[in-house]
Parts: C-alpha cells; structure tokens; sequence
C-alpha cells in the first residue's frame, strides 16, 4: 500500500511496497479491502493451489485443433452497450477480444465487461430448480415447477383476483423479453408489473418526458465528444459506465472543455473533474437554480430559443429569484462565487452538456430534479443541439429498453398509457378482442389503473384489506432478474417476504430474496440464463438498439426467459391467443418475431423501423460506422445511425436513419432530426404551447403544428396521399370516426408516413414545458428529504404533502415534520448516502459470484471522513456498526476513512448482501449458489421516502450514526 | 527493433480494473495471484490519480540479475519472460523488482514461495509458441499471434497501452500537445517544475489544488 | 480479421479460418498439435514475436483518437 504522503511524490520503495499485494498496507479503498478480505468460502485459498504451478493441469480456454467460433453479443451490464466479442469453441466460450469495430465501445471494457465470459462457466449458478420445503431445498424438474407454480398462480387468481400477484420483470431481459413480460401480465389481468427503472431512473423518464416529449437521453456517449462544457450532477461514470469516460475524457481533451463535477462525494469521476463542487446531499434544485440565478442575472440565456422553443420560463424566473447566492450556499454549503464559475463555463463554452445519474434521481423530489436540470438546458439553448442534451446515463443493460416496452406500472408499451384507446391499440396489436382482454382483469378501473410499483410490493403485502386501492393485498410475487437488495426498508421488506404464499424466483443466481431466513416454504427458484445463452435485440443509453447473438447454449438446467414465459403462459391457459403471431419452436418463442410485432405496435416512440434484419445487419457491418457520429459513412447500412437509435419512424422499408440526437431542428426528420412533441395539447390558458417559428429542417409547415392524426392531414389537404391500403386499415380502425385515428394508432402508419413525405414529424411541433401543470409541482421547488440534516430548513422547504397513489398511501410531510421535531437528528447525527462500485452491478449477486470481480471487492464498507473518524475513534479498516434510524435496524461493515466523503457524510456501496445484521446468511443459500463475497445490504438501514410522480425511493439522503463495533 | 513497452496515461486511467479482469480472463489467473493491479495516489482527495501496473519488462531487468537458478531470459522484442520449470520460488526477484511485479502461489517465511509467476506482455513462456503446456504454465501468447496484451486492448478510456515503445511514446506526446499540459501525474511537478502552462481548469492546476 | 502469414504458428487465427464455412460439421482440423512439437531451443525462446499486424495498427488507431 502506498505510504500516505500529502505531497503525492513517492519513492521506489514505497512503489514497490504498494504492489505487494496483500502484504501491504495502507489507506487506498482497494488496498485495504485487499487485506481484509480472504475469508471467502467456496474458494481455493491461494494456500490450497498446487505449489508446483499455479494451475492444475486442466485444459487451458483455448485448445489447439478444435474450430473456433467468434460470435457478437453486447455486454450484460451497464447501458453503454459494449460489444462483447466471444470465441467459442466446442460450445464452451474459451475467450474474449476486442470489438474494434463497435462504435460504442471500439474494443474496451471495464472490470465487469472484461469478465463476462465467467457469466457462462457459472461456477456458482443456480443449476436446475429448485423448491424451499421446510427451510430445505429441493432439486426439482421443470415440469414439476411450472405445474406447481401454475396452479398456485390459478388459485390465487380463484381467490383474490388477479392482482393479488405481483410481476417484477428485469432491466436484464432484452427487450423482446420485456415486452412478453409486460405482454404476460397484460393476458393474466394485472397492471402491477414492473422492473428496475423504478429504482434508478422512473424519475428522469417522467421528468424528461413531461418537459420535452420522451423519457430518454437526448444525445448519445459519443456525442460528449462535441462537448465544450461538461457537467455531470449526481453521477460517477468512472464506476458505473466507465467505457463511457473514454468519449468524455476524449472531448474534455480536444475541446480542452471544463468537466465539472458536483456531487456530496469527491467521486473518481471527480478524481479528473476540472472543477468539483461539494454538495449537501438532497440539494439538486438549489443548485441548478443557483446556477440559472447567474446565468439570468447576467443573461447568459439563449433568449431566441427561449422564445421559440419553450413554454412558461417566466414563471421559472420568478422562483430562481429566491435562490441568490447566499441562499444557495446556506442551503447546499456550495459557495457562490464557485456557482458563478461553473455557470459562466456552461454559458460561454457551448454547446455544453449536462449528464445525470442516481444522485439526482433517487430522491423524493427526484422527478423535480431532473426536471430542474432540463429547464437549465432550455435556457442556455442547449437542447436539441449536437454536444449539447440532457445526456442522461441509464443503468443496467437494457433498462431503458425494458421501459420503452412496457415494463413498468403506468403504461403498456412505448408509453401508450394504461387508458382504455392504449388497450384498444394493443388488442389491434396482439389481434385479440378487448373485450376478452378486459375480461382478464379485475374490473375496468383496476385495468386501466397504474399498479403497485417495486420500491412498495412489500407495503402491498402487508397493507389490510381496504388500506389498499384493490380488492386484495399481494399474495405472490414472480421475481425475473431482479436483485433482492435493491429497494430500501429492507427490514419491512423481510416481513413482506416472510408473508408472501408463493415466492419465484427466475435468476442465473438465487438473489438475496431466496437467503432470507425468514421464508420457509413456498419458494421456488427458475435456473435462468444469461442474455449470453439466448439472443435479442437490447436498447443502449443512448437509444441505439444491438442484437446480441448466442454466444452458448444455455448452461445446466437454465432456460431462456422467452421460454419461460411461454411456459407459464401454456400452464396459465393463454399461451393460444398470447403467441397468435409468434413463431414458438418447441416451447421457445422466436425472438425475430416477437420484434417484428413490437415494430408492428410501438409507433408512438418510433420502434417501428428497426427490423430484426437491420439490426443485424448493424452488427455485422459495425465498422462502417463513424466514431463519432455514429453514421455509417459507407456499406449497406450507408446513412443509418448504429443501432438505429428511437425514434426510427415507420416500416423499416422506409429506411430511417433513427435519431442521433433529439429535438435536433437542424435536421430533416428524414435524416434524423426533430422538434419537441406535441403532447400536452396545442394551448393552455389563452397562450400557444406550439412551437414558435421553429420547425426542423425541410418541414412543409414552418411553425409549430399539433400531433398528427385523419383530422390534421384532411384540415392539410395531405390525406389523398394515403394509399388505398393505408385508407383500408385507418377506416378498420376509426371506423365511423377515423379522424381520431392518430399517428400513434394508425397500424397502417400511413400518417407517419405521409407527414414524413412533408418533411413533419408525425408526433407535432411543439415547445417543450418549463411549467409542467400536471405534476404534483409545476415549477420544481427545493423539498428538504424526510429525513433531513437540516431540521431549521424543514418548514421552510417542507416535504409534499401526504397523499395516495399507486393504490398506496404515500407518507411526506407528516413524517418529515414528525421526524424533525423529534431528538433523531441527536441521535443520529450523519447523513448516510449510497452508490455504485466499478467492479459490482446491481444487487450484486451475479458479480459477486465472479471470482474475478469479487477478488478486488471481499468486504463490505463504509466511507467515513478522517475528521470524524478521529472524533469516533475508527480506525481505518475496522469494524463498525451503522444505525439506521428506522425499526433499530443497524449493519456491520469495515470502515474506510477517508476524504472523498465530506465531514458528517457516510457512503455505502449498494451491490452487498448475505449478512444481516453481523449475521452470515451463507447457510441459507442453496447449494454452491452463494456468492464468493457476501457482506450486509446498504439497504438494511435505508427508511421511508418517495418521489411523488413515481415513488421512486429515496436512497440518497437518510440520518446514520456509526460506531465502532 | 520495436521494443516492448507498457504507459499508463494517469490523465486517462479512471481505476476501473478492466485491465486486471482482461488478464484474469485471458490467463485464467487464479485467486490470489495478481499479475496486474491499479495503483492510486491520493485515493479520495483532489490530484487523485491511478496508474496500472505489472512487470514492466525492463531493459535490464534486475529480477534476472538476482536469480539464483538463472531462469530468466529476455526476448529480442524486450519482453521478460521466465522458465517455471527452473524457478525455485526463493522469491529474491520480488526484493529486487521496483514494482512488485512476481507473484507466487504461497506466503512463507521459510522455504520455497511455489513457482513465481508475473505479466508475460502475454507472450507465454520458454515453451513452443500456443502449446497447450504453454498456456497451463503461462498462459495464453498474443503476441505470438500477431496481437498485444489484452489488459492494454481493452482498457475502457485507452489510458494503459502497450506495444513498441517508440510509437507509445509518440501516441503520448500527441496527447499532451492536444491537452496543453504536461503529466498531471503526481511526481510531475518534481521532475518538470510546477508552471505547467495552459488553462486553469487543467487538471493538476491550482483549480483542483493539485499539481 | 485478415491472417498475416508468418513462421510461428497462428493458434488462434489459423485455426479461425480453418473453422471458417464449417458451421455444424464436425470439421477435420486435425493440426500438427502442440503435444507434437519439439521443444524450443533457446534461440527460438527469445526469438521477436510482436508483429505490427492489422489487429496491432488498429490499437494504435484508436489509442490516437
């Protein structure tokens, strides 16, 4: 370990000592955790290796004389989307090379992408099913699960409806994966499907979409690279999406462009920040209107774009008024005249972008954050323009296409919504009759009413008849993909779990839900297998969608998540009408076709041009793609962009291009660009929501116009270009009314097409909202967090009020006041806050289970400040307790003491669970499945806190106390 | 001749590990042996910054001159490689390795360490090229098949490189003319003075209060 | 990728392209083994075996971008 030297030189001596491994010492986080580390079970000590070599005399990865096979499939982690290049051979994948080709990645990986080749030998995979009876577990076949499962779903059903059964999907399926799930809970009657997107970024969809149309990243990774201003808020790339650094530390290189980091912790993102500004964690909007003060004050604003292009600012001005800098700096402890800098190098070096992450989402005023940062985009202009957007950084591989299709409790896919026209379009779709697909459900009103979101299932659980907005509390949930470990109050979430009748667990790993000790009986656990054992497409951050090819076979007894959603579908009775327009061989739907009745359907994001056969197309001609740009400059895909980001507008016929970056007017629409959409309606109180002389290039209207729709095109004279076919099907479907077939609704997509012809973008001309009327605020205000450092700010900046949701009761301000006027804040003097690892994903389970990976991260932590280390007298490397303020929960962790957190802050990393409270929970584990590092849950000691549009959970901001253990 | 070097860009390198996976992977290099590892100075504070390291297959390597069996040998590209069947696990090239680059499969006070292991710029070992013993000893040789070391080809920012250290050394001066700054690593400012030129912002600068 | 001729022997990319066109058969790639071969003499241990092949120019490539 390296001697801690303030002046950063070193020695040789001190070099040499920091690279002998675990014999040294020292503060780094790795280092330490090195030394602490090593009671791993389940692996060979190094002790226990044959001294002779270090390895047994088994066959290497790659055999001479045996045929290698390469295959192409994109990496199971984060958003990025990394090409994954596979050689294979006998069936077994035996090695890893770089994908030069891939414009995302162009060969790189970071620790997790450099180890998914692991993924298929699965040393600790779940290997056949399995049955908890007694606290025992039982090996049994497939056939016996889904028979026994299937009959306990159908029970339920008979007694409780179908909504007594909770379906949680994964932002690992692909999306063929997604839209079955959500297509599967749709044909068993029930809106309360849902998957991670609720716990990382349910508040930048809603907040995104509400101000200008779509839930997505604007721009892309690459497009950083035309940055001349970078400011990431919340968000530590250089863990969580590291390939992405690679084009951000390229445009911070050639532009020489600020990189400005703010965040509570000097993260390694902030390590090559050009700027980092500390905040109190909870404090986003006062910093972003801080920032918009100068940037008013000085006008610094795009006032033209303003003008022509946003709807409401005024009355942001009115509130940024109120945050001077004093006022900033009492709030968030960030100093004004540092704002002023950072506000002035947004301003000055345009294009800039601003990127965001779980720091500012996961909050309870998540949605107002993001919503914050997107109005401080509008007024510098910087929406819609190349090196500029709201680069929005999802999380897992495929959680934004898990959203766009559907996965979530709100809306069926492509945000069609939950209203009766949405289901009447999916019942064209899926040609089935709406009626029988009301029939499925409880009532009308349950149909059409957003369900029971992840961050509460267990509150669902739990809650008497009557204190829930259905006629049953949950009875059963099927988990697919989903980490046990990921949602705060687990220690209620134990109760919930413990009263559950039928747990499924379908997973490569058992997950923490199958470890609690709790649950006796009635679980069963699906040997699932990676997206590496199947293929699909899978939609990247950025909107580009890939095509992953079978690298193996399934391995063991798993099965592919379309297989398995087949097979529960026959067991439930609507396999028939389920997969009328699905090819199933044997019992596994065909993927292909499962896309093409997504690109059938989805019109409303322009999911419709990309074709299973462009897709792989893509792939395979990755190297005619610009680096940059991401356009293929030459080839067969010559003119597309890679991956065809959303929206593709129409058949795939039509060959568009998809669109590299949002809302970009200087584009025709044919070539991938946009305006804001018209979704909110043509005007509000006497004043335009259209846009104002601003239209994208080539448009035949050169002003702001409405979505289109039969009426729109009649009114334009435009609907004696629709063919007679297009005619045929619009009138099948409007049948007396077909001027309210819309765009989104026309299966013909004869309006799409035809408004494209015109150079229009079928979804209107709009102006994207600074005033969102329909959320709980309009003008996003600063709320303090429930449980808040700051009892002096609290009724000032008081919580929300308390109301209902999500058939819930959603707890705010009775609580913050409660809590604020309690002796807590003595009692538990830190703020706690959370995030990611570079080297684990998730809950964790699946790459703890990594040899590689869990070797460089054996120990559970927490960050504490030096100042107050000393204060505690913790000593770096020690054990200690963290108190949770909820329920006397409290975990046991090592203490790392160190700068990155400020004085008064602890940070916990969230992948660890399998300790509960000192406990080990390895026994519980069914065989050979735990995890190589297991350590106690961050969530054990997170509380209560919900954002309002979405409950998303509040995970950044909670009181601790830590002492040493 | 092309000389064989490693560079690790601190300006790059954001400790993400990909390069320790890729050689755990591509060598199946078991727990507890680590050939390559990241390096942090002033980890948590600002002027943090990382490097990768493993043997750097020095010119003249002082591991081979402390050897008493003699099982080392350089190729004519400047690789260091070593014979596992000659080494006696007696750990003196540990003490005489500026980095810590060997490795061995036991911890003891007395008696033999096991066989040292260490980076082969994956180029194997004394063994026919792509031999199955090859790969059981060393594991695999890209090299040999016209490739460079994995840890450097799939590093997620391309701060660690490998390859001839004449065009290295080239890619890296064309870096820092485009950043117009010198290293911000730590020790720069020793070697070079503390007046960096270029913006304020740059990193290393009074801005971030390292340098 | 394309397959530069050159003495040594090619482990993966020679037998990537004897597999090439062979999907599904059990192809005959029966190669002089590595069990076959003669130990190296000591010339040959230290013999160059960096190559700037395609696949080497195409990392500095990108390590300039």
């Amino acid at each position: 370990m390296l001697v801690k030297r303030s002046s950063g030189k070193t020695s040789r001596g001190g070099l040499a000592r920091s690279l002998a491994g675990s014999l040294d010492s020292g503060v780094s986080r790795r280092g330490f955790l090195r030394r602490s580390g090593l009671a791993a079970g389940g692996i060979a000590a190094v002790g226990a290796l044959p001294g002779a070599m270090i390895r047994k005399a088994e066959a290497g990865p790659v055999l001479p004389n045996v045929e290698v096979v390469t295959r192409k499939n994109v990496c199971t982690h984060c958003s990025v989307g990394c090409t994954v290049i596979a050689e294979v051979q006998n069936g077994v994948w035996v090695g890893q090379e770089p994908g030069w080709e891939s414009p995302i990645n162009q060969g790189t990986h970071c620790a997790k992408g450099a180890s998914v080749r692991e993924l298929t030998r699965g040393t600790r995979r779940v290997k056949y099913p399995l049955k908890l009876v007694d606290g025992a577990w039982q090996r049994i076949g497939w056939d016996q699960a889904i028979e026994e499962i299937g009959n306990q779903l159908l029970e339920i059903r008979k007694a409780s409806g179908p909504d007594a059964v909770f379906w949680l999907g994964s932002a690992k399926f692909s999306n063929e994966g997604a839209y079955l799930y959500r297509k599967l809970a749709a044909f068993w009657g029930t809106n309360n499907v849902d998957h991670q997107a609720r716990i990382c970024h349910s508040t930048t969809v809603a907040g995104v979409a509400n101000t200008w149309g779509y839930g997505a990243m604007t721009n892309s990774y690459n497009d950083i690279q035309n940055s001349k201003a970078l400011v990431i808020v919340g968000g530590n790339p250089a863990e969580a999406h590291p390939v992405s650094m690679q084009h951000m530390l390229r445009g911070k290189e050639h532009n020489r462009a600020p990189f400005i980091v703010i965040d509570p912790r000097f993260t390694r993102t902030a390590a090559h920040a050009t700027e980092y500004v500390r905040i109190r964690p909870g404090t986003d909007i006062p910093i972003a209107w801080g920032l918009l003060w100068h940037i008013f004050e000085n006008g610094w604003e795009d006032k033209e774009y303003i003008r022509q292009r946003v709807y409401g600012m005024d009355e942001i001005r009115a509130e940024v008024k109120k945050w001077n800098p004093d006022e900033v700096e009492r709030v968030t402890g960030a100093p004004g005249s540092q704002l002023r800098r950072v506000a002035e190098a947004l301003a000055k070096n345009k294009p800039s972008t601003v990127i965001w992450c779980m720091g500012v989402t996961q909050h309870t005023v998540g949605t107002a954050n993001v919503r914050a940062l997107s109005i401080l985009q509008l007024a510098l202009g910087n929406i819609g323009v190349a090196g500029g957007g709201a680069n929005i950084y999802r999380g897992h591989c495929n959680v934004q296409g898990a959203t766009d299709f559907g996965l979530d409790v709100s809306t069926l896919p492509a945000y069609y919504g939950l209203a009766e026209g949405a289901w009447k379009h999916f019942s064209r779709v899926w040609d089935v009759e709406y009626d029988y697909l009301k029939g499925r459900f409880g009532s009308k009103e349950l149909m059409e009413a957003k369900g029971i979101p992840t961050t509460r299932w267990f509150d669902a659980v739990l809650a008497q008849p009557g204190q829930i907005d259905q006629p049953s509390p949950l009875r059963a949930m099927m988990c697919f993909g989903h980490g046990g470990n990921t949602v705060t109050r687990m220690p209620d979430m134990v109760k919930g779990l413990e009263k559950l009748s039928l747990l499924v667990v379908a997973d490569p790993h058992p997950t923490t839900f199958a470890a609690i000790k709790e649950r006796r009986n009635g679980t069963y656990i699906l040997p699932t297998c990676t997206q590496f054992e199947t293929d699909g497409s899978r939609t990247c951050s950025n909107r580009s969608m890939q095509w992953g090819e079978k690298v193996v076979e399934p391995i063991f007894e798993s099965k592919d998540d379309y297989t398995i959603i087949y097979l529960l579908a026959r067991k439930l009775g609507f396999a028939e009408p389920m997969f009328k327009h699905i090819t199933v061989e044997d019992t596994r739907p065909v993927p292909e076709d499962i896309l093409r009745e997504m690109n059938r359907g989805c019109l409303a994001i322009g999911a419709t041009g990309q074709s299973p056969e462009r897709l792989k197309l893509h792939m395979k001609h990755q190297a005619d793609f610009d680096k940059i740009t991401m356009r293929a400059t030459s080839g067969p895909c010559a003119g597309d962009y890679y991956g065809l980001p959303w929206p593709s507008w129409g058949h795939p016929e039509l060959k568009h291009p998809g669109s590299a970056v949002l809302y970009d007017t200087s584009r025709h629409v044919m070539d991938g660009g946009g305006v804001f959409r018209a979704r909110f309606g043509v005007e509000r109180n006497g004043v335009s929501l259209l846009a104002d002389g601003s239209y994208s290039k080539g448009s035949e209207i050169e002003d702001g116009y409405p979505e289109f729709t039969m009426a729109v095109l009649r009114k334009l004279g435009w609907d004696k270009d629709l063919t007679a076919e297009e005619m045929r099907v619009i009138q099948a479907i409007g049948g007396k009314d077909i001027d309210t077939v819309s765009w989104q609704t026309d299966l013909s997509m004869g309006i799409i097409r035809v408004a494209l012809k015109h150079g229009c973008v079928p979804h209107g001309n709009a102006k994207a909202r600074a005033v969102a009327w329909n959320l709980p605020d309009p003008v996003p205000v600063h709320r303090e967090p429930i449980y808040s450092p700051r009892p002096d700010l609290v009724k000032a900046y008081p919580a929300i009020e308390d109301r209902r949701d999500f058939r819930l009761v959603q707890l705010a301000r009775s609580l913050q006041f409660r809590v604020a006027d309690s002796d807590l804040r003595q009692k538990f003097p830190m703020v706690l806050t959370s995030g990611r690892l570079v080297e684990y994903e998730g809950g964790g389970e699946e790459t703890r289970s990594n040899p590689w990976l869990a070797e460089l991260q054996q120990s559970m932590f927490a960050e504490v400040n030096s100042a107050d280390a000393e204060r505690l007298g913790i000593k770096d490397g020690a054990w200690v307790w963290v108190y949770g303020p909820e329920d006397g929960s409290k975990a046991k962790m090592r203490a790392l003491v160190t700068e990155r957190v400020g004085s008064g802050t602890v940070f916990m990393p969230f992948h660890f669970s399998g300790f509960w409270r000192g406990d080990s929970l390895r026994g519980n584990y069914p065989p050979d499945t735990d995890p190589i590092v297991l350590g106690e849950p961050a969530n054990g000691v997170t509380t209560y806190g919900y954002d309002p549009v979405t409950f998303m959970q509040e995970t950044k901001v909670t009181l601790c106390r830590v002492e040493p253990a | 001749m092309a000389r064989m070097k490693f560079l690790c860009d601190s300006e790059r390198c954001i400790e993400c590990n990909a390069c320790v996976t890729a050689c755990k992977n591509e060598h199946e290099v078991p727990w507890g042996i680590n050939r390559r590892r990241l390096v942090t100075l002033n980890d948590g504070k600002p002027g943090e910054r990382s490097i990768s390291m493993a043997c750097m297959h020095c010119n003249d390597p002082p591991c081979a001159a402390v050897c008493p069996v003699d099982c080392f040998l350089q190729t004519a590209d400047g690789v260091v490689l070593h014979s596992k069947d000659l080494c006696i696990g007696c750990g003196y090239c540990f003490y005489a390795c500026p980095f810590g680059a060997p490795q061995y499969p036991r911890t003891t006070d007395f008696g033999s360490r096991g066989k040292m292991d260490k980076c082969t710029f994956c180029a194997g070992g004394p063994e026919p090229d792509g031999s199955v013993e090859e790969y059981q000893k060393y594991g695999a040789n890209r090299l040999a098949e016209g490739k460079l070391p994995l840890c450097a080809e799939m590093c997620s920012t391309r701060a660690l490189m490998a390859g001839d250290g004449a065009v290295l050394a080239d890619i890296y001066q064309e870096r820092s003319l485009r950043r117009g700054y010198g290293s911000g690593a730590p020790g720069w400012s020793t070697a070079y003075g503390r007046n960096d030129r270029g913006s304020p912002f740059a990193p290393g600068g009074p801005a971030t209060g390292g340098g | 990728m394309k397959t530069e001729p050159v003495p040594q022997l090619q482990r993966r990319d020679l037998l990537k392209s004897l597999g090439l066109g062979a999907a599904g058969a059990a192809a005959a790639t029966v190669l002089p083994g590595g069990e076959a071969q003669a130990a190296e003499s000591p010339q040959e241990q230290v013999k160059t075996r960096y190559r700037e092949t395609e696949h080497v120019k195409r990392f500095y490539a990108l390590n300039r971008l």
